[in-house]
């Protein structure tokens, strides 16, 4: 126990310890600052990979460690669907994994926003045209908010999702 | 006991008639043999206390339209002094089927029903025929890595369900999971028979993520696609483009300059610590004990945040390239890193003391997921998984590339094979890893990086290479095409080998144990799925 308190007391405060994030190419639209007003101060996402390499997975990830901590800004990564409030798609939608991703958009309740991450989800990035991808994720559920990258570091995802849910247009 | 050439010599003592002797690849002894002797000539091999080859690698070439033929090749590491060993039979014109070999070497069977997949040649006698790669909603006959075969073919949709095996009897029910987990991981599908709470079989259903990586490096030039190959899986981006560089550059006859293999060396072992790092926190956290995992992160953090001062990548992307590699570290800059390694190497060993006192940790983590000796053998399991159960196999040790022949790694090796001792290897390969940079900072040469190709190829040349990523043994196959084209490029992630030997275990072990067993092996799904 008194090992376990030194070490936390030892190691502080490390959230925010991160580069800052460069600025983004594009804002969000205002239609999705709209269809995200609901969800201004607590928003809970969903992670679905259609075929991603996992890169952009493991910053998704790292979002949740104590350096980026993203509960701090009322984002919660939810296990289902059903739990909601948007989905964030990573990769290329492969020809097997299309069917499941309709499902999950299907089960997902209204209002929601789907975010399209990294290069992959937004244009399919390296695998574009190969027999096994059947396009990007917006050719099978619409898209409203786009985070380029392969894969966008963390604090870029963290700021593209705060200037999502600011107040101010 | 035996090396390659007197194996090569027992073989043809054996079976004089059936195999003939073929020019080596990358200094390995290579032997034709009679299509229909495969299956006896491979369970010689298996077997043969002298020899005990494990397979290490089973695939197809389609030379077309240079030859009317398939090929098939094994390779096979014999088990005492580590060898390579290969293994190539002919399939001439309109033939399309071959002896399967798994009914005696366990090893074979995703690579078999892989082959019957991708290029519809048909392993004769294999126990389960049921399509791997392609779901049951691909159109009959489409095969993705015959040369007939577009790479940008918009398939049709047909109808099918995949059959699982199924248990019957009193109380036995299914719980299917995934390809959706609840975590954000890549998606995958595992099938439990269960009764009550023991589970009596899993059986998966991968392959989800298939993007078609080997038929898109068929459209690339050979030097042109280690982009690619940093891509087949995001987590081992180094460990994937250094096997690929390494192959074409024996197919170039490159010669990596010394300070270009140390910096290669370096890369590997930060890309092993990143994960090792957040691996064990993540074990940790699947027995919902969330302290480790939050103080692991936070050190895996602070790699990949080292990696992108260092590179301008968090996962070390655009770090190699065909002849050595693109960056260039100053003195200062590797002094940083092993000054930072020298602040995490305590800090980790703190948090290492904390998780050893805590009994009701050990508690889940010992005799969890054992996968026995005996099971890792069959299954040919290597890497992490491997080490975990006795396998004594590491490629930085039993064929040194990039710079570790001048700085040999210890390799650790467990045997008890449950999720502490994976938890223990990679405990102890964090260690090794810091070891072995600041070893690389101390001995590292000045001089050039990066010698350019000159080259092209001979069409229909190939070569192999193997890298050991923080998972396991990484493989590469690059045969040359056409004009510096590549003609075939098999890749095979560790993953693709230790999958199927998670299916045994699991046996006996409760579902709520599943997620903390997967942690413990961590295996890719897009490497596997390629």
């Amino acid at each position: 126990m008194f090992r376990i308190l030194k070490k936390s007391l030892k190691t502080g405060v490390v959230t925010g310890r991160h580069p800052a994030a460069a600025p983004a190419d594009e804002a969000p639209t205002s239609e999705a600052r709209d269809k995200a007003t609901p969800f201004r101060s607590s928003l809970a996402f969903r992670a679905v990979d259609t075929g991603s390499c996992n890169a952009c997975e493991m910053e998704m990830n790292a979002l949740a460690n104590p350096v980026y901590d993203i509960e701090r800004f009322g984002v919660h990564i939810v296990a289902s669907p059903r739990h909601a409030d948007a989905l964030v798609v990573t990769g290329p939608v492969t020809v097997n994994m299309e069917r499941a991703l309709k499902d999950v958009y299907k089960q997902t309740p209204d209002p929601k926003i789907v975010i399209a991450l990294g290069d992959c989800a937004i244009n399919c990035g390296m695998f574009k045209g190969s027999y096994a991808v059947t396009g990007p994720v917006d050719r099978h559920i619409p898209v409203d908010v786009r985070i380029p990258g392969c894969p966008p570091r963390p604090a870029e995802i963290l700021k593209s999702l705060s200037e999502l849910r600011d107040r101010k247009p | 006991m035996a090396d390659a050439v007197t194996a090569m010599a027992q073989l043809k003592e054996a079976y004089g008639a059936s195999v003939t002797e073929l020019s080596p690849i990358n200094g390995t002894p290579r032997l034709r043999v009679k299509k229909d002797d495969v299956p006896q000539v491979a369970h010689y091999l298996h077997t043969n206390p002298n020899l005990r080859g494990a397979l290490s690698l089973l695939w197809a070439v389609d030379h077309r339209p240079r030859e009317t033929r398939y090929e098939v090749c094994y390779l096979f590491t014999l088990s005492e002094r580590k060898d390579w060993l290969l293994l190539c039979t002919d399939l001439q014109g309109d033939e399309r089927l071959f002896g399967s070999i798994t009914p005696h070497i366990h090893a074979a069977k995703w690579y078999e029903r892989e082959i019957r997949d991708m290029f519809g040649l048909i392993p004769v006698g294999h126990p389960d025929m049921r399509r791997l790669v392609r779901h049951e909603h691909w159109p009959k006959g489409s095969h993705p890595l015959k040369k007939d075969f577009r790479w940008d073919t918009v398939l049709e949709r047909a109808q099918g369900q995949y059959a699982f095996r199924q248990i019957e009897g009193e109380g036995v029910f299914e719980v299917p999971v995934g390809p959706i987990h609840a975590g954000i991981i890549e998606p995958g599908h595992f099938r439990f028979s269960v009764a009550g709470e023991p589970i009596m079989q899993l059986e998966l259903h991968h392959f989800w993520t298939h993007r078609g990586v080997e038929k898109l490096f068929e459209q690339q030039e050979l030097t042109a696609a280690v982009s690619l190959a940093e891509r087949v899986s995001g987590d081992t981006t180094v460990g994937h483009s250094l096997a690929y560089c390494q192959a074409v550059e024996s197919l170039l006859h490159l010669e990596i300059p010394r300070r270009g293999r140390y910096l290669r060396s370096l890369f590997l072992e930060l890309e092993r610590l990143h994960n090792h790092l957040g691996d064990v926190g993540a074990i940790c956290n699947d027995t919902a004990y969330a302290l480790p995992h939050a103080h692991s992160s936070r050190m895996k953090e602070q790699v990949m945040q080292l990696n992108d001062r260092l590179t301008g990548s968090r996962f070390l992307r655009g770090v190699n390239r065909v002849g050595g590699v693109g960056i260039d570290p100053t003195s200062t800059q590797l002094t940083q890193v092993v000054a930072e390694l020298d602040g995490i190497e305590p800090d980790f060993s703190e948090l290492e003391r904390i998780l050893f006192a805590n009994a009701s940790l050990t508690d889940r983590l010992e005799t969890t997921g054992v996968l026995t000796e005996r099971t890792a053998w069959d299954h040919a399991v290597m890497g992490v998984v491997g080490r975990a159960s006795g396998v004594d196999r590491d490629i930085r040790r039993d064929h040194p590339f990039a710079a570790y022949d001048e700085l040999p790694p210890k390799a650790v090796l467990y045997r008890y094979g449950d999720v502490r001792a994976r938890m223990r290897v990679r405990m102890d390969e964090i260690h090794e890893s810091i070891r072995l940079i600041r070893e690389i900072k101390h001995r590292i040469p000045q001089g050039p990086i990066l010698t350019l190709p000159t080259e092209v190829p001979v069409q229909g040349t190939w070569a192999f290479s193997a890298v050991e990523g923080w998972r396991g043994e990484i493989i590469y196959v690059v045969m040359a095409g056409e004009a510096g084209q590549i003609h075939r490029c098999k890749v095979r992630d560790p993953s693709f080998v230790n999958w199927p030997a998670i299916q045994w275990a699991v046996l006996g072990n409760i579902i709520p144990d599943f997620p903390l067993i997967n942690k413990s092996f961590n295996l890719s799904y897009a490497g596997n799925d390629l």
